[in-house]
């Protein structure tokens, strides 16, 4: 007995540390969000390119699209032109998309669409910069005032970081002459940026222009231009205006570079729009679309990897375990009496159908129908076989002559009683009935309450989103809910309605 | 919330088992699955009782068939009271009692007269399962009715009344008298109404009672008192309760006997669940009694020793007899 109790205890804490394990990987290092309600942000991005073409000329016109770096995860993607080549290349880190068309005339409109996320979970991908660039060559007062400028930046920073928030608030210092000088009267970003760049290049510092889209709807958008450069270990991101470091979370890069966004050959007047609108997903569901596009292949494994009709009935079933553990919990450990062990499961399963109220409403009646109809029968004295084909046929008639009342009524709730498992109905009856009889109406009532009070409860714990949602997800809380179940097959304290039944003895002491 | 705590701390000290207690540690541990039969299955019981030399009810005839009904009558043969059981029945349904004849029927222990037609039905539908556990194809068993003995009519209602006692690997650890009253219809279950009295296990003599969970002193039929009553050949009862370990292998059960006038103590069937209102019937819990049987069987192992029933009953009625 000792051997097998510590054989237990073992079992039980292998299965609930397995449980545990499995669980706190997925929610931890696999990063699955725990409630349903956690959800990513899609963003569904237009760029909406329009050009006029030239009417002899072949067109080809490039654009950058996202690089789509491991920050953001695309969903869809699609290019949408009639009678073009579409062609998609990467160059230097970037993605390009080529349209060409031998002939078009007249306006023309192209569009460019993506889905996209961030990316829910992943390492970081190993990152590589330059830290050395060779110096732009300037001439003259350039280099003069570059150099002048230079000076102070120096003696104000410490590492790349600050040396490159210096230059960009240096630069930005408009009344500053040499400042005048080398913007030459244009102080527009991509200027101010490339002042900066000089600045550095003069300092061996290397930056690149990075230019981002900022994910946000109802605002018209212009690719907005940042600076990064590489500090040996990560980016570092710089705003060419005012030296801010740091890109907020809301940019997503679309290029690199010095290059323009469009390149129209054949054409002129090409513009970019940009659209952007978002949309919420469950996190879950976004991850299984977002499953095809990355390397994370955990949910494959998952249930989720279900086709979506098994996924359903498998969120039923992963709940049963749930339901059982209830009755479970209400017969050794309150006490409470029912029919059957796992009928209350059942019921309850079959409340699913009806919703709570209608359900107990129409088993109350069907049951108490058959209760008579089964005490009708014992008159007769029929065998037990025939005796339960009758009242499993009865029941069939009743549900039929239910729904067709109901159906007449205008009860749509009605139909449903349909789902209702009959077979269970009739054991239902068949059972309580022989409890009548053994042992009387009183307790018959007791046990009959019993089972629609277990039933009701699984029911109402069944059906909980947020439970659901977590057991489908994690399903090695299972394996949590079997080790309580081990350690409740040696529980061996009182049941709460016992603490009643054996009051008896307690009274006599005190008197 | 505290007073539940209360309760059950008063309720552990006192060593009330509750049902949890009785499944995990005793009859999980102690009764074997495969052993069940034996005590499910009357007709078995009583082969083995036979086999053991233990009394039982004479048994007349057993019906497996509905081709054997037929010899039902060479079954009764002369007789004039007999009882048709179920062999796998529970709860005490499908029992029929017949007292005596009446022209060419039969007359029920209540009275009712009923034809011979009416018998053959009731064998046949105890064939068939309808009052097995479960449903299952069932026996009819034919057997000696039990007259019970005098010293009852005042202290119960019709029916037969009986003694269970709680035999702990062959050691019998508490015991109660089961009455019949008018709401349990002459049955001796607790659960349908009887009323449960409890008896010293040392003299025999009961103790006060217990009906529907609250104790009681007086039947409430007769109003006579059910304490103080000197059970007869108790000692008898003792030695029939612990040789049932011996009979069927079970080490936890619930041994049910009757004392027929004529015939003395006879074992009627054997529980692999017992109940455990006897507790409330004794107004003593189970749990300590057990430990003090499992302590002396591991003191006995060790010693590489086995007792007789006698010394059993001896070592129970030292231990457990109230002085």
């Amino acid at each position: 007995m000792r051997s097998i109790t510590l054989h237990l205890k073992i079992l039980i804490t292998v299965l609930v540390t397995l449980g545990i394990a499995i669980t706190a990987y997925q929610i931890f290092v696999l990063g699955i969000p725990v409630t349903e309600d956690e959800t990513d942000d899609l963003w569904n991005i237009d760029a909406k390119v329009e050009f006029v073409a030239n009417t002899k000329d072949p067109v080809k016109i490039q654009m950058f699209v996202p690089p789509l770096s491991h920050d953001y995860v695309s969903l869809n993607e699609s290019f949408i032109s009639n009678n073009y080549g579409v062609s998609v290349n990467r160059v230097d880190g970037n993605r390009k998309v080529t349209w060409s068309a031998r002939r078009a005339t007249g306006n023309q409109t192209l569009y460019y669409r993506l889905v996209l996320t961030k990316r829910y979970s992943g390492d970081k991908p190993k990152i590589k910069g330059s830290v050395f660039r060779d110096s732009i060559a300037i001439e003259g007062p350039e280099k003069i005032a570059a150099e002048a400028l230079l000076e102070p930046i120096r003696q104000h920073s410490a590492d790349i970081e600050t040396f490159v928030t210096e230059a960009i608030k240096r630069v930005n210092n408009l009344s500053d002459d040499n400042v005048k000088l080398l913007l030459a009267g244009d102080t527009s970003t991509s200027n101010k940026a490339r002042i900066t760049e000089l600045l550095l290049s003069i300092a061996h510092v290397p930056v690149e222009k990075l230019h981002t889209i900022r994910l946000t709807t109802d605002q018209p958008q212009t690719p907005e231009l940042w600076l990064r450069s590489f500090n040996g270990k990560d980016w570092l991101y710089f705003n060419p205006d005012n030296g801010e470091q740091g890109l907020p979370t809301d940019r997503l890069t679309w290029w690199i570079g010095d290059e323009n966004l469009v390149s129209v050959e054949g054409g002129k007047k090409a513009t970019v729009n940009f659209t952007l609108n978002n949309s919420e997903m469950n996190a879950i569901r976004l991850a299984k679309l977002t499953d095809a596009n990355t390397d994370d292949h955990f949910l494959g494994y998952s249930l989720y990897g279900l086709p979506l009709q098994t996924q359903q009935t498998f969120m039923i079933m992963v709940m049963i375990p749930i339901g059982v553990l209830v009755i479970l919990i209400l017969r050794n450990l309150v006490g409470l009496e029912t029919l059957g062990t796992f009928t209350p499961v059942l019921i309850a399963l079959a409340f699913r159908e009806t919703q709570l109220g209608f359900g107990i409403v129409l088993f109350t009646i069907i049951t108490a129908l058959g209760l008579s109809l089964r005490s009708y029968l014992e008159h007769l004295k029929l065998q037990m076989l025939p005796r339960l084909s009758v009242v499993l046929t009865f029941v069939v008639v009743l549900i039929a002559a239910i729904s067709l009342f109901s159906h007449k009524l205008g009860l749509e709730r009605g139909l449903s009683v349909a789902l209702f498992p009959m077979v269970i109905l009739t054991m239902t009856i068949e059972r309580l009935s022989i409890t009548w009889e053994e042992r009387g109406s009183g307790h018959a009532m007791k046990v009959a309450i019993g089972t629609l009070f277990a039933a009701s409860l699984a029911h109402l714990i069944m059906s909980v989103p947020e439970l659901t949602y977590f057991v489908f997800t994690f399903p090695a809380v299972l394996l949590i809910l079997v080790g309580f179940m081990l350690a409740m097959g040696r529980y061996r304290g009182y049941r709460l309605t016992e603490l009643m039944r054996f009051k008896a003895f307690l009274k006599d002491e005190t008197k | 919330m505290i007073g539940f705590w209360k309760t059950w701390k008063a309720l552990e000290a006192k060593g009330i088992m509750g049902i949890n207690r009785r499944n995990a540690d005793y009859v999980l541990k102690y009764n074997k699955r495969s052993l069940y039969p034996i005590v499910d299955d009357k007709i078995i019981t009583k082969e083995r009782a036979i086999m053991a030399g233990i009394h039982v009810p004479e048994m007349y005839g057993i019906i497996s068939t509905e081709k054997e009904i037929d010899k039902l009558d060479e079954i009764i043969g002369g007789r004039n009271d007999f009882v048709i059981k179920p062999a796998q029945g529970a709860g005490g349904d499908g029992i029929l009692v017949i007292a005596d004849r009446f022209e060419d029927r039969f007359r029920t222990i209540s009275g009712r007269i009923i034809s011979h037609e009416e018998i053959e039905h009731q064998v046949s539908s105890i064939l068939t399962g309808l009052y097995s556990l479960g449903g299952h194809r069932d026996r009819a068993l034919i057997e000696y009715r039990v007259t019970p003995d005098q010293i009852f009519k005042s202290i119960s209602y019709e029916g037969v009344p009986d003694i269970r006692v709680i035999v702990l690997m062959g050691y019998p650890i508490m015991a109660m008298l089961r009455l019949p009253t008018r709401q349990s219809n002459g049955k001796a279950n607790l659960h349908q109404g009887a009323i449960g009295v409890g008896v010293d296990l040392a003299t025999g003599l009961t103790l006060r009672g217990t009906w529907q969970n609250t104790i009681i002193s007086k039947h409430p039929d007769t109003t006579n008192s059910v304490d103080g009553v000197q059970l007869p050949n108790w000692d008898g009862f003792m030695k029939l309760a612990a040789g049932c370990y011996e009979l069927c292998g079970l080490g936890y059960i619930g041994v049910d006997m009757v004392l027929d006038q004529d015939k003395g103590p006879l074992i009627l069937e054997l529980n692999a669940r017992p109940g455990l209102n006897i507790q409330i019937a004794n107004d003593c819990g189970l749990t300590h009694r057990a430990h003090a049987v499992e302590a002396r069987l591991e003191q006995l192992a060790l010693n590489g020793e086995q007792e007789t029933v006698e010394e059993r009953v001896r070592f129970v009625q030292e231990l457990f007899g109230l002085k």
